[in-house]
Parts: structure tokens; C-alpha cells; sequence
């Protein structure tokens, strides 16, 4: 039996969430976008749903009893630009997910990241988009440096 | 025989001379289909919700100063935003307006309640928008987020000024060339796409066009409310060719129970 494992991480500025959030309500009111915690555990539930897509894992908490974690995501209509679809997630399936704590309620997170069992990465449409974006800004800042023609 | 064929003659000739029906379809125009959110550039994700031309250029001028060159971008975004914020937004708004802004998300109405948003959001409203001419004289726009559906007539009508101010107003269009002008007005009392109040005196006029290479689709809205506003705001969206996409069903809504209030986004 594997202990939870929770690891609070302030970083700096990691409010990917304010950059493409899925916007049906407010992102601060309920997570707190300056800190993340990681947790490892199965899969009991995900439902590919508007407005936000959620999952629910159980996790051993540090006296090995097991509780419920529940994750939310950006909605289906967020999530399918990033290819994802119901069965992106598997019930059973052993992952570690990284996301922003909410502020009032323990056991639950806003998904910033999911590693699977064989090491693989989901991350949301946001990154790819963020990606996109810093390409942009190199070649930006490429043109800046060319002389004039 | 004769009979049938002499009818037959006659009821060609009457549907050859007969005008087409009020409620026929005309060819569709360059803005309909699927649109949904902006393509990943800078300036189109400043634009993911409403934007304004005094933000997109200080966000250009960010972009190009290479002393921000290592600073990661949602920085640049929020600053952008920022300056928006304390020098194109708050300064038009009113006295009356100003006493509530910016209002705290913890008391957003879609959040405590589930409750769709106003026209004042809504048509800001980020992911899917879809344009289609119902029939001569409907267009009808239908947005991904909270399955919202706005009808907008094309007959020429008046706006109507008895009609109840509602959640999404009375809208009434026209093409100016490829361009669809859309005037809202008798949306209720509200909340804008950047968090101050309205009143029901709020009115709008959207124009939407597509880019010349037809990738993107832009509104630039301008908006009046005597209440809230000393002087119109011109806000911006921008929306991506999407013709594979389709809106899914906007249906589980949770009303959050646990919130946090003076929080707010950068």
C-alpha cells in the first residue's frame, strides 16, 4: 500500500488557468492559482461534461485510509481542442494529477497536469497554446535583431 | 391525358411566375458556420474573452520591448490586462457604476447559481459560436458556453420598445457587404464581460466580419449604457474557423458551495 503522496508547492506564477480558463465562472473565488499540490492515486470516475469536465480518484491519505479526491477540469468544449474525449481517462487507471488547491474545501483541485502509470503526460489545450505562443515570441524577437532591408 | 398535361402546363407556369416564399433561405454568407476559440497567438489569446485596442497595443509593445524577452507570458498577458483595466475600462466608467467595480467573483451568479450569463458577457463568451441564417430573415448565433441562443431579425424591424428586458435583449441585423451589424437593446440589468454592472438601458452594436484569409472572425462591439458608461466602450473578440467542431450539451453545471470572496484574476 503506497502512502498519499501530497506534496505543497508555492510557484511562482503558475496561473495557466487565467490564460485560456474555461470561463463559466471565476477561477479565484474557488482555487487558489498560486500554489499546486500533487496526488497519486486510481481513477474512479471522469465525466466528460460542460462546463467542466471532472474526475474522481481515491487516494491513501498519511494514515492509509483511502479518501476521495475530486479534480476539475476545463470543460469538454476546452478539452476536445486539446483532443481529449471520454475515454482520455479510464476508470482503474493509477495517475498522478498536479492542480491548484481549492481554497475551502480539502480533496479537491483545478487540473494542471496528469502523469499515467508508463510515465506519459496529459497536459490541457492551454499548453499546447502557451507552446504556440512562446514559438511566436522567439520569432519575434528574431525579426528584432534583423537588420532592415 | 389532354387534362393532366394542360394542368400540368398551367401549374408550372404558376410556380414559374410565383415569387419565392418570404421564408426563403438566401445564400449563405461568409460568416456562417462553426467558429470557436482564437488561434494560439498572442494577441488572439489576450482576445480569449473581451479585449480592447488600448490592450492589444500595450500587449504588442510588451511583446516588443526586449527587456520582457525571459518573462513568461501570462505575466505579460496580466499586465497588458492590467493597464487595460486602469486606462481604457475604469476610466469610462460612471460614479454609479464605479461603487460596485470590480465586482467580486466570488459573487458571480454562474458560479453560486448556475445562472447564463447576460448579453454583456455572453457575447464574449469564449469557445464555440456558431452563425446561421435560419431563414430570410433570422440569423440565429449560438454559442458553446451555456448553450446560449441569440436570434437576431433581418427584416428591417424596429427595436421593439415595449418588449421586457431579458437575459439576451432584442437584436436586429443587417449586412453591410460581407460585415453583419447587430443591434442589442432591452438586455435587463446585468454584469459585463469585465465584471462591472449594467442597467437596462445597456445597448450594443455588434460587428461582425472575417478576415481576409477567412481563418478568423472578429466583433467589434460598441457599447453604450448611460448608467454605467460615460462614454461608449469598444471591445473586441476573435474566434477561429472551426468547421469540424460542434456544441455539446452544457448540462452539468454544479453551484459551488465553498468560496472564497476578494479574490481576483489577474
Amino acid at each position: 500500500m503506497r502512502l498519499l503522496r501530497v506534496f505543497l508547492l508555492v510557484l511562482p506564477l503558475l496561473v495557466l488557468a487565467a490564460v485560456t480558463t474555461s470561463a463559466h465562472h471565476a477561477f479565484s473565488p474557488v482555487y487558489d492559482g498560486k500554489r499546486t499540490i500533487t496526488v497519486d492515486g486510481v481513477v474512479t470516475q471522469f465525466r466528460f461534461v460542460n462546463p467542466h469536465a471532472m474526475m474522481l480518484m481515491e487516494v491513501k491519505d498519511k494514515t492509509g485510509k483511502v479518501v476521495t479526491w475530486n479534480v476539475e477540469f476545463a470543460g469538454r468544449l476546452n478539452l476536445e481542442e486539446a483532443g481529449w474525449n471520454a475515454q482520455t481517462i479510464k476508470p482503474g487507471e493509477r495517475v498522478k494529477v498536479t492542480g491548484n488547491p481549492a481554497w475551502q474545501s480539502d480533496q479537491r483541485m483545478a487540473f494542471v497536469k496528469l502523469v499515467r502509470a508508463d510515465g506519459t503526460e496529459l497536459e490541457p489545450g492551454r499548453a499546447q497554446r502557451l507552446s504556440a505562443i512562446e514559438e511566436e515570441r522567439r520569432q519575434r524577437a528574431q525579426q528584432r535583431t534583423q537588420p532592415p532591408k | 391525358m389532354r387534362l393532366a398535361a394542360g394542368s400540368l402546363v398551367v401549374l408550372t407556369v404558376a410556380c414559374s411566375q410565383a415569387p419565392p416564399p418570404p421564408s426563403a433561405t438566401p445564400e449563405p454568407s461568409k460568416l456562417e458556420g462553426m467558429w470557436s476559440d482564437p488561434p494560439a497567438t498572442a494577441v488572439g489569446t489576450f482576445c480569449f474573452f473581451a479585449c480592447t485596442d488600448a490592450g492589444i497595443e500595450k500587449l504588442n509593445a510588451l511583446l516588443d520591448d526586449p527587456a520582457n524577452d525571459k518573462r513568461p507570458f501570462p505575466q505579460l498577458q496580466a499586465e497588458a490586462a492590467k493597464y487595460q483595466t486602469d486606462n481604457y475600462l475604469r476610466p469610462r466608467l460612471t460614479e454609479a457604476a464605479l461603487k460596485t467595480y470590480p465586482l467580486d467573483p466570488a459573487d458571480d451568479p454562474g458560479l453560486l447559481r448556475c445562472e447564463p450569463w447576460g448579453l454583456a458577457k455572453q457575447m464574449f463568451a469564449p469557445h464555440q459560436l456558431e452563425i446561421r441564417r435560419v431563414d430570410a430573415n433570422r440569423i440565429e448565433l449560438r454559442y458553446g458556453e451555456w448553450e446560449a441562443v441569440r436570434t437576431v431579425y433581418l427584416d428591417g424591424r424596429a427595436a421593439p420598445a415595449e418588449q421586457p428586458a431579458s437575459r439576451l435583449g432584442h437584436s436586429i441585423g443587417r449586412f453591410e457587404g460581407d460585415t453583419l451589424v447587430v443591434e442589442t437593446t432591452r438586455v435587463a440589468a446585468g454584469i459585463t464581460g469585465w465584471d462591472s454592472q449594467h442597467s437596462d438601458q445597456f445597448r450594443v452594436v455588434e460587428r461582425f466580419t472575417r478576415s481576409d484569409d477567412g481563418n478568423t472572425l472578429n466583433l467589434t462591439a460598441t457599447i453604450e449604457d448611460p448608467w454605467s458608461l460615460r462614454e461608449p466602450v469598444v471591445a473586441k473578440k476573435i474566434w477561429r474557423w472551426a468547421p469540424d467542431q460542434k456544441i455539446t450539451p452544457y448540462d452539468a453545471c454544479e453551484p459551488a458551495t465553498d468560496v472564497k470572496r476578494g479574490t481576483s484574476e489577474p
